[in-house]
């Protein structure tokens, strides 16, 4: 019983930071700012509910579960709330318009 | 009612952070509590919008649905990065959210967040704005599918 | 499991990795905030399984001090960054 306890833990941790790789990877590869913003909310939600959940089936103490419950219930209110901000000031700042859409990411500039 | 679910709450929040129960810390647990239940009620006289607790019951239904959601989704974008991330074709659509009762809003905005592939950018009105990295799931929004789901939840007792 | 925690860890470690080097090279501003972000919840995790990794789950009280610290800085950061557009 523990046995398998242990097992679907740890193949939960294990996908759980596939995922975050892939949208680590995802926010390097996509071509324009709010693609990459998709890639990124990859990493924040479904990542950090692998992740937790892993290790959710690894504790036994009763308050480390209600701790862990609530930085997985904080994280998955503020990572919305997170890339909203993002996306209001990217507008603001005049990265996308309706039109800008079709012509792809003209506010890009090379690095220095 | 309202106020002693609020301390309720605000006192179990405590006891999970602080985890003592010795007298001098349990002083100060109250002492916050209270300064707290005071600033919420001088707020209220500013924006006259009470903050409710939705029922646990019906959260209960909805998140394991979400999660389901989040899941497909992400696989779908995992595969993108994956795949050819130049196939993406990002688009940007305004959806009607008259259909949702208006207290539901930001929990409806935030779900499309939360969700991989969408993101909900600006909500005012009766519209909000989502840009998604497949024209695909656009569609998918507009036929309500996020919307359906918790109008049959919270729309009765609305 | 505790290699496998072990594995996770260095996992985390790369992904953060990643997200920095984003937020070093990055083409926009926004890009640089992102980055920043997905760093910041990442280390939530890192924290999280380094406790896990330990057997001391104390750390757990350091993770969910972190997440609201990291929560609220992003949002100021992107308050100030709202109205005043950043000319690079």
């Amino acid at each position: 019983m523990l046995l398998l306890l242990d097992i679907i833990s740890g193949i939960l941790l294990v996908t759980g930071v596939f995922f975050g790789l892939s949208g680590a990877v995802g926010v390097f590869k996509l071509p324009n700012f709010f693609t990459r913003v998709h890639a990124a909310s990859v990493t924040d939600s479904i990542a950090v509910i692998l992740i937790i959940g892993g290790l959710l089936l690894q504790t036994t103490f009763g308050i480390n579960i209600a701790k862990l419950l609530f930085i997985l219930g904080f994280l998955l209110i503020t990572s919305p709330t997170a890339s909203h901000a993002l996306a209001k000031s990217a507008r603001h700042g005049g990265l996308l318009t309706m039109s800008e859409l079709e012509k792809g990411d003209q506010q890009e500039k090379t690095p220095k | 009612m309202h106020t002693v679910k609020w301390v309720i709450s605000l006192s179990i929040f405590w006891l999970l952070l602080s985890g003592y129960l010795k007298p001098l810390l349990l002083g100060f647990g109250v002492a916050s509590v209270a300064l707290v239940i005071v600033v919420l009620n001088r707020m209220q006289k500013v924006d006259n919008e009470p903050q409710e607790f939705g029922t646990w019951l019906q959260t209960i239904r909805y998140i394991p649905w979400l999660l389901g959601q989040i899941l497909s989704s992400s696989l779908r974008v995992t595969k993108l990065v994956w795949g050819s991330p130049t196939e993406v074709s990002p688009s940007l659509a305004k959806i009607n959210v008259e259909a949702v009762p208006e207290a539901r809003r930001t929990l409806y905005a935030n779900s499309i967040t939360l969700t991989p592939g969408t993101l909900s950018i600006d909500l005012e009105g009766e519209e909000v704005t989502v840009h998604a990295l497949e024209q695909s799931s656009i569609d998918e929004l507009k036929e309500g599918y996020i919307a359906t789901k918790i109008t049959d939840i919270w729309g009765d007792n609305k | 499991m505790t290699s496998l925690y072990a594995a996770v860890c260095i996992a985390i470690l790369v992904i953060m990795a990643i997200a920095l080097a984003r937020a070093f090279y990055a083409p926009t501003v926004y890009d640089r905030i992102l980055g920043v972000n997905m760093f910041g919840t990442k280390t939530v995790l890192f924290i999280a399984v380094v406790g896990y990794l330990t057997g001391r789950p104390d750390f757990l009280d350091i993770a969910i001090v972190y997440a609201l610290i990291n929560f609220i800085g992003m949002v100021a950061v992107l308050r100030f960054f709202e109205y005043t557009a950043p000319v690079d």
